[in-house]
């Protein structure tokens, strides 16, 4: 009775465990195949039958200026290509996060009639150190391309920094497909909160 | 039981999911409470078999002694933000912050704290901090994993560790800023304490002054160099001027410069410069030297005297664990130090193991 009682349990923690693998394993770094040039790139093209080019550049500068305010952006003159830089925080995958530093990128955005391409690439790490007060800073000089992670980094590292890469190059890509579908970008107003009046009944 | 366990199993996939579909990075709103600090932990054997380098930490001959654990919470929500930092075990007590507030009945009344402070970002570029902080002045830190050294120069020592008061910070860009603020009347006092008097019933009241102004000129003029140019001076506590430069010359390649001088009111005058070369020869280990030269200035009672200190140091990294190896030399003409019989000489040498946890 005892012996079958743990070989129960030893499946079910079995069973936790690969449950957990399995999640772990669920990642987004299979997002950023290299370019090439040996380099990770999050590439799209995304067909819009109905927008034309002028629409859709327009949109892609609102969407830059609305959604993602500190990315640097530079346009050119012919009004098809947006591009520049910014970065974003990552952290460990310890129980609790730690900011272990930044990973800058720089994205392009181009617009032809009825269809878009964008994508994100140089994405360059930069570990953070922990100043006297406190506060999480780059550590001035050291930047590492993820492609060379593995000479400064442990492959969990970078395993870990690609996954948060493939993640928020989607989300630029999911938010900008938003801001080009919708034929208004505004903000939606908030519904006034209704007030119930107990004065009348 | 196993049914119990078959259904944790089933609450953990429903978590493992439900987490997936929001596995996002946030790109906006708040950052969450942040847990972050240190513990460290040394061993040291002096060649002359008793302590007798009286640089800061790393203090115990032939034991294996504690550091701290240091523990601080830090969080933003909009514009405001606070840190707040603990530090437990004789590096981060007795060695590093003051007993009390100044007041006699709180002599032995610790308050553990290493930075208290709130902070508003009234714009991208300006900042108001106010509070309890880490002195802006100087290379080396309390926390060691702010170092690259275990034991400290001696120019660490003889400045200030923390100071209380008022700063307003202003970004010109990313390769210049400015701090300028108003601090209380001493160096590491929990408050400004300067006057005391003794009333009728013989209780003695401390009253002080927020008199002391600091400025610190932050410019970065390449890539990997930043220099900060610091400058304080009180009533009360005197008169530094401080260079903090650092400059990661090529990947591997970084060089460290701290120099300064100290004149006027409070701690003892000195005047020193220490360089810090560091190598990363692999992924995990970086080999560094830290030489230094340091004069404390004569007073009406003693003449100066002036010491030269050699630390080699290797951070041996594992993860968020350093292990670091380091010999020092140090030398002073006049004889402070004493030899294994206790007799005066002019030299000292020490060995310290030490393990840095960060988290």
């Amino acid at each position: 009775m005892r012996l079958s009682y743990i070989y129960s349990m030893k499946k079910v923690l079995i069973a936790i465990v690969l449950l957990i693998t399995a999640r772990a394993a669920s990642a987004q770094k299979e997002l950023l195949p290299f370019d090439e040039h040996n380099k990770y790139i999050y590439y799209q093209v995304v067909d819009q039958p109905t927008l034309t080019a002028d629409t859709m550049y327009n949109r892609a500068l609102y969407f830059l200026k609305t959604a993602y305010p500190k990315l640097k952006v530079k346009t050119d003159k012919t009004n098809e290509s947006i591009s520049g830089a910014g970065k974003f925080v990552v952290t460990s995958t310890m129980l609790l996060k730690h900011e272990d530093g930044e990973i800058s990128f720089t994205y392009t955005i181009e617009s032809k009639e009825h269809k878009y391409r964008f994508w994100l690439t140089d994405f360059t790490f930069t570990p953070y150190k922990t100043d006297r007060y406190g506060k999480s800073v780059p550590a001035d000089g050291i930047e590492i391309p993820l492609e060379k992670g593995t000479t400064k980094l442990t492959k969990k590292q970078v395993d870990n920094y690609l996954d948060q890469a493939g993640t928020y190059s989607k989300q630029f890509g999911d938010r900008l497909k938003q801001y080009m579908v919708r034929l208004s970008v505004t903000p939606v107003k908030e519904t006034k909160t209704k007030v119930i009046s107990t004065k009348n009944w | 039981m196993k049914k119990k366990l078959l259904l944790l199993v089933l609450a953990v996939s429903a978590f493992s999911f439900a987490s997936k579909a929001q596995d996002t990075i946030k790109t906006t709103g708040d950052a969450p409470l942040v847990v972050y600090g240190s513990v460290d932990t040394y061993w040291k054997y002096d060649f002359s078999k008793h302590a007798n380098i009286g640089t800061y930490f790393a203090s115990d001959n032939n034991s294996v002694s504690l550091g701290m654990i240091d523990l601080g919470l830090k969080k933003k929500v909009g514009k405001a933000s606070f840190v707040g930092e603990l530090a437990f075990g004789p590096r981060g007590q007795y060695q590093s912050t003051p007993n009390g507030d100044g007041n006699a009945l709180n002599a032995n009344n610790t308050f553990n704290i290493q930075n208290l402070y709130v902070s508003f970002d009234v714009t991208d570029k300006f900042n108001l901090t106010a509070g309890y902080m880490a002195t802006f002045v100087g290379y080396e830190v309390i926390s060691p994993t702010g170092n690259f050294n275990y034991s400290t120069s001696y120019l660490f020592g003889a400045g200030p560790f923390q100071n209380a008061g008022f700063k307003a910070t202003y970004a010109f860009s990313d390769k210049v800023s400015l701090m300028a603020g108003i601090f209380n009347d001493q160096w590491n006092s929990y408050a400004a304490v300067t006057q005391s008097y003794t009333d009728a019933g013989g209780t003695v009241h401390q009253n002080g002054e927020v008199s002391t102004f600091g400025a610190q000129l932050m410019v970065a003029p390449v890539k990997g160099w930043t220099a900060y140019i610091n400058f304080m001076s009180g009533k009360y506590s005197g008169t530094i001027e401080d260079l903090t430069t650092t400059y990661q010359i090529t990947d591997a390649f970084k060089l460290g410069l701290n120099a300064a001088n100290k004149t006027g009111a409070g701690a003892a005058d000195y005047v020193g410069a220490a360089l810090y070369p560091q190598l990363a020869v692999s992924k995990v280990v970086t080999l560094g030297i830290r030489g230094e030269s340091f004069k404390l200035k004569s007073t009406p009672t003693a003449a100066s005297t002036t010491y030269s200190a050699f630390t080699l140091t290797a951070n041996i990294k594992s993860g968020p664990l350093t292990f670091i190896p380091e010999i020092r030399f140090d030398h002073n003409k006049d004889m402070p130090f004493t030899d294994s019989s206790f007799s005066p000489t002019k030299t000292a040498s020490q060995f310290v193991l030490a393990a840095v946890y960060g988290f």
